[in-house]
């Protein structure tokens, strides 16, 4: 019977008759607590109790999505808009937004099987915030990497407060001569095979730069991005 | 004279009948998280099981690794010690950096039905001889020493070697 961690631990003294105790094979998962003296003794767990745990938000909940990873400075503010009310900014929304690496790659897994990670630094690149009073969250990030067949493009998903799915989407960047596109130049890979947005599976037929977002900044001092996303709440 | 190293892992299953806080509020926080989540691999609203998903979403199996975000802070808690695994002296004695969440089951509209496992994956140790069925153990060092501190383990269930290497 698997699941059964919250079976009762069962401490027997030790005891002199050789019962065959079947307990250390129920799969109950309570582990440890047999050891082989006269028979079957149970080793209570005998170590002094920590401190009881404290709720803790999901790792996404924070402002610096960095996690160590290197690039360019991306300072992120997006505002979120309430369609049913004449765009006015949507307070307490969730937005989570994640984006790849400097070299293309995403936290998460790379397939299936027994890969594991640390626990430290699983999710980087990866963020949630909740929208204030005007609708707005921001992010302190890196200027994304790209990867074959995509722009250059960061994820957002939004949800209202009680955490029901408002809408998910992409958001592109400007192209052109000075643009942070430009200067960034896809990092050490450069830009060669680049998919420009005119090209790009989700963004080509946005016609009028809606999904684009506003870019300013240089390398020196890093980037800051605004884009206004319209929901209806 | 070689040596064997291995990795252990523990799995553990967490589901709506633990009872202890901490894995209450992973259970908990994975539910919501879940229901957060599942829902870009619900947008038809067909599925309300985990399991209906995988079979007909692709990229469902993602759902792990982005669910798996609500309870890293949980596992910070622990302070990278392994929970419930003791050795013979009825102490925690293994470390961790590496774990992996699985969601085993679940259905957004029931929270009895979320079951989630969080395989811990300990710190190498040094596996010296075999009693009964009892492992002596000690944790690897790249140090040559002629004493060393080992701790005596039970084989049990949801324990596991998970990976072995030979050093000379």
């Amino acid at each position: 019977m698997i699941g059964a961690i919250s079976t009762p631990v069962i401490i027997e003294a030790c005891k002199k008759s050789s019962i065959t105790d079947g307990s250390n094979t129920s799969g109950s998962g309570t582990a440890g607590t047999t050891a082989s003296t006269n028979g079957t003794c149970t080793v209570a767990p005998t170590e002094t109790e920590g401190p009881f745990p404290t709720k803790v938000p999901a790792s996404y909940v924070r402002s610096d999505i960095t996690d160590g990873r290197t690039g360019y400075k991306l300072t992120v503010k997006i505002t979120i808009g309430n369609l049913n009310n004449s765009c006015a900014g949507l307070a307490g929304a969730i937005v989570d937004i994640w984006h790849c690496d400097a070299d293309g790659n995403y936290s998460e897994y790379g397939g299936s099987g027994m890969q594991s990670t640390n626990y430290q630094s699983v999710h980087f690149l990866r963020g949630r915030q909740t929208t204030d009073a005007n609708g707005l969250v921001t992010f302190t990030s890196i200027f994304p990497g790209w990867y074959s067949g995509r722009a250059t493009h960061i994820h957002v998903h939004v949800y209202n407060a009680a955490g029901t799915s408002l809408m998910v989407t992409q958001i592109a960047f400007p192209e052109g001569a000075g643009t942070s596109l430009a200067l960034v130049n896809g990092y050490s890979k450069g830009m060669t095979g680049y998919t420009y947005n005119n090209a790009d599976n989700v963004f080509s037929d946005d016609k009028t730069g809606v999904e684009i977002a506003t870019v300013t900044g240089s390398l020196a001092a890093g980037f800051d991005l605004t884009f206004k996303v319209n929901v209806k709440a | 004279m070689s040596k064997k190293v291995i990795t252990l892992c523990y799995r553990k299953i967490i589901d709506f009948t633990n009872t202890s806080p901490w894995d209450k509020f992973v259970h908990e926080d994975s539910f919501a998280e879940f229901k957060m989540q599942a829902q870009f691999y619900n947008q038809e609203k067909q599925c309300t099981t985990f399991a209906e998903m995988l079979l007909n979403v692709p990229d469902a199996e993602k759902l792990h690794f982005l669910v798996s975000a609500s309870i890293t802070g949980y596992l910070r808690q622990l302070n990278g010690i392994i929970p419930d695994v003791l050795d013979n002296l009825g102490r925690r004695f293994l470390t961790f950096e590496n774990f992996k969440f699985e969601i085993i089951n679940s259905d957004i509209n029931e929270p009895e039905k979320h079951k989630v496992a969080i395989n811990f994956f300990s710190k190498p140790l040094v596996w010296h001889d075999t009693i009964d069925n009892l492992l002596l153990v000690s944790q690897f060092k790249a140090t040559k020493e002629e004493e060393v501190l080992t701790n005596l383990f039970q084989v049990q269930p949801f324990v596991s070697i998970h990976a072995i290497k030979n050093i000379n």
